[in-house]
């Protein structure tokens, strides 16, 4: 023990904890130095589980999918390394460029109609009308549903036999009904009408949420300055809801990208592969035909895809009047 | 408040590998079954939730040889092949599992047997196997499955319906039957319940047409087609049942909406007898009848084309295999010795609805479903699900996206018959 710790001298180096009791405590006899405990709180490594367990899981996971992409695997048994096979006969495969074409307009239709839709709604339900709190939850509620469960509801919805067709032919429309779910050129469309349903909530509730910060004050000055409702919106309410555009359309874009659910519940990727998209046919080459090599090389086109698609509409929609500040 | 949390973080230190050791306990329980030495896991698919003639069958078998467990591990059928193939592949599997004859599909035993998780059994099997079957089983000299039933792949044919229709006997030509479709359309009826939505149902039709269009010109074919000498594109017979399937469709043979139809319009449609016929199993007709009692239904083979030969499909759909990682291989072999004695085979078919696989010669068919195809069973016109023979899974996913997009005009029949090809060259 030195002579100053003695003194009471605390003139600790920066950064080093001090040991013993602040100065300025006079009379008061020192702490004993307690021993260092096994486990404490506030240490970094106590994310240590977390972080293994999503390096392990996700990260190793899908690095081993990508190694995967470039062999010839079945999912059992040896297998070879084939290079850029995989990726060769996925691009020259209509079914995969039909898959391609499915994806990008079930994630760029859903994007543009939710945004659109939950915009229109955020807006209707922001202020003034009394029933807007019980209007916002019935119109979150799909969003916490099941996308499967909810699917097969609009499965039976639109089957030959179901209530649509029935509905169609008490209105004397027969001429309308038709096997939606089967059908080459309605079934797509009856899967984004599904997936806009399900996840307009979601984009609501995040304007919602940057609608509450718009000051009204700024929307009556523009009004009483002659500003029409139109002149308001898109000088006052759009730029100010910026990021919440950004992040709408960023969620909506990635998550356009991955349905799944709503494809296996409703068609199956049929009829005749009309319905297929990246994810379905990841599934289909990978699980039910025993392709892994294969379905890993789509799995990994599907991963870039989404990649570059994300930062490309991050660059799009970021705020530019920040920049330089 | 010092003592509270120097008692939680202890807590928070015993916990922790607690939580470890029960997780990995519960991981390798689902594999290793218990520690008995004559007890043994058991992998099977199911689809219900009614009782399977494996759990039965163990279960009357656990009675009668006491000391033996068989711990049951039933898996749903739609994941089935991937769950298992997961399992081998991750050393889990179960001691003995429910596989496939041949090849072709995801849970097949030959598949499964090349890729090194199976056992070679032993001669108990070897009588059971279906005559000129023996390539579904063995590789080499080596048998890897054993067969458990005979199924008849035909139509499921309502006859209480068809007398309530006016139809007094199954047509005996294509021809016949598309005569009766008009008439049934002009009663609101459909000949032909279609599950077009479902591709294990557009694989069974396809099949069971090419018996008589394919596979009574040539039992062969499927040898033929892996030599190269035909193909699907240049075999006259798989382009009539191609075809046939489209005629069918035209004279409004099916029920209406029937290319998106699900499983439900088979079960609904002959159990309320709004649809005569169904292309499934022969077994499912016991099945049937029992949800819908006041209903007979029988197994009828697909009427040929005029001047055409009247052939079906028949053979083993459903065979058990061992583990090759397995230590139980003892206690399991005598299970299945057990299970290869004609009075068991027997018990299995009573329960599953098939037909004993102990052997046709021995069973007496009068009065049963099967009836109407004795004749075709006892001459040997008959030929085994080609699925079950064909190189891959690929090839019958062809053929259900290939169909649904006849029903729809999105393909024409050139274009199934070129992916069929490219799918079994793959």
């Amino acid at each position: 023990m030195t002579a100053s710790t003695h003194r009471g001298d605390r003139s600790l180096a920066a950064g080093q904890r001090p040991a013993t009791p602040r100065a300025g405590t006079p009379g008061r006899p020192p702490r004993p130095r307690r021993p260092r405990p096994l486990i404490a709180f506030g240490h970094w490594w106590w994310a240590l589980p977390a972080i293994i367990a999503v390096t392990a899981i996700h990260y190793a996971a899908t690095a081993a999918g990508g190694f995967f992409a470039f062999t010839d695997w079945s999912g059992i048994g040896s297998f070879e390394f084939i290079g850029w096979d995989n990726f060769t006969r996925i691009l020259a495969d209509p079914v995969q460029l039909g898959a391609l074409r499915n994806t990008l307009l079930i994630a760029f239709g859903s994007v543009v109609l939710t945004n659109v839709i939950g915009l229109g709604l955020a807006l209707a339900l922001n202020r003034g009308l009394k029933t807007r709190y019980v209007l916002r939850v019935l119109l979150f509620m799909p969003v916490v549903l099941s996308p499967l469960a909810v699917s097969y509801i609009w499965k039976f919805i639109f089957e030959y036999n179901g209530p649509l067709n029935q509905f169609l032919g008490a209105l004397g429309l027969t001429s309308l009904q038709k096997a939606w779910l089967a059908d080459p050129t309605w079934s797509i469309w009856v899967i984004l009408v599904v997936v806009v349903w399900q996840n307009t909530g979601i984009a609501m509730v995040i304007y919602l949420a940057n609608l509450a910060s718009v000051d009204p004050g700024i929307e009556e000055a523009a009004a009483l300055d002659g500003a029409g409702v139109m002149q308001r919106f898109r000088h006052i309410t759009l730029p100010s809801i910026r990021p919440a555009i950004a992040i709408s359309t960023t969620l909506g874009l990635i998550n356009g990208f991955r349905v799944f659910d709503q494809i296996m519940a409703l068609t199956g990727g049929g009829p005749a592969g009309a319905t297929e998209t990246l994810a379905t046919e990841v599934y289909k080459e990978t699980f039910s035909l025993g392709n892994f090599g294969y379905g890993a090389a789509l799995a990994l086109m599907l991963t870039v895809i989404i990649l570059v698609f994300a930062i490309v509409q991050q660059r799009v929609t970021r705020d530019r009047s920040k920049e330089g500040q | 408040m010092i003592q509270h949390r120097k008692a939680f973080r202890r807590g928070v230190v015993l916990a922790l590998p607690v939580a470890g050791v029960l997780a990995l306990t519960a991981c390798s329980a689902a594999g290793s079954g218990d520690g008995d030495a004559n007890g043994f896991t058991f992998t099977y698919q199911t689809s219900n939730n009614l009782e399977s003639p494996y759990a039965t069958l163990a279960k009357e078998y656990m009675k009668s040889h006491p000391g033996v467990t068989i711990t049951l591990n039933p898996q749903p059928n739609d994941r089935y092949g991937q769950t298992l193939r997961t399992q081998l592949q991750g050393g889990n599997a179960s001691d003995l599992i429910q596989t496939a004859p041949g090849t072709g599909q995801p849970h097949s035993a030959l598949t499964l047997a090349q890729a090194g998780f199976l056992e070679p059994l032993g001669k108990s099997a070897a009588s059971l196997i279906p005559k000129g079957s023996d390539s579904l089983f063995y590789i080499g000299d080596k048998l890897y499955a054993q067969p458990v039933d005979f199924t008849v792949n035909g139509v499921v044919y309502n006859t209480t319906a068809a007398a309530k229709a006016g139809i007094t006997k199954f047509p005996a030509t294509t021809e016949e039957l598309v005569q009766n479709c008009k008439t049934l359309s002009a009663k609101g009826m459909s000949f032909v319940a279609l599950a077009g939505g479902a591709p294990p149902n557009l694989i069974q039709i396809t099949q069971v047409i090419s018996a008589t269009r394919v596979y009574a010109e040539n039992p062969d074919w499927n040898q033929d087609r892996s030599t190269g000498s035909v193909t699907f594109a240049n075999t006259q017979g798989w382009r009539d049942t191609l075809q046939t399937i489209v005629d069918l469709n035209k004279a409004g043979c099916f029920q209406a909406g029937a290319q998106g139809s699900g499983f439900d319009a088979i079960t609904n449609g002959l159990s309320r007898g709004t649809a005569l016929a169904g292309f499934i199993p022969g077994g499912s007709a016991k099945e049937l009848m029992s949800a819908a009692p006041d209903q007979k239904m029988v197994v009828q083979a697909f009427p040929p084309a005029q001047g055409g030969k009247t052939f079906t499909l028949g053979g083993s759909n459903y065979s058990l295999s061992v583990n090759a990682a397995s230590t139980k291989k003892k206690a399991i072999q005598d299970f299945l010795d057990w299970l290869a004695q004609p009075q068991n085979a027997k018990r299995y078919a009573e329960i599953s609805g098939a037909i004993p696989v102990s052997g046709l010669e021995s069973v007496d068919l009068a009065g049963s479903a099967y009836q109407p195809v004795e004749p075709l069973l006892r001459s040997g016109s008959y030929a085994p699900l080609p699925t079950t023979v064909w190189p891959n899974e690929s090839v019958a996913d062809a053929i259900s996206s290939g169909v649904q997009g006849l029903l729809t005009g999105q393909n024409t029949i050139d274009q199934v018959l070129a992916k069929m090809d490219a799918a079994w060259d793959q």
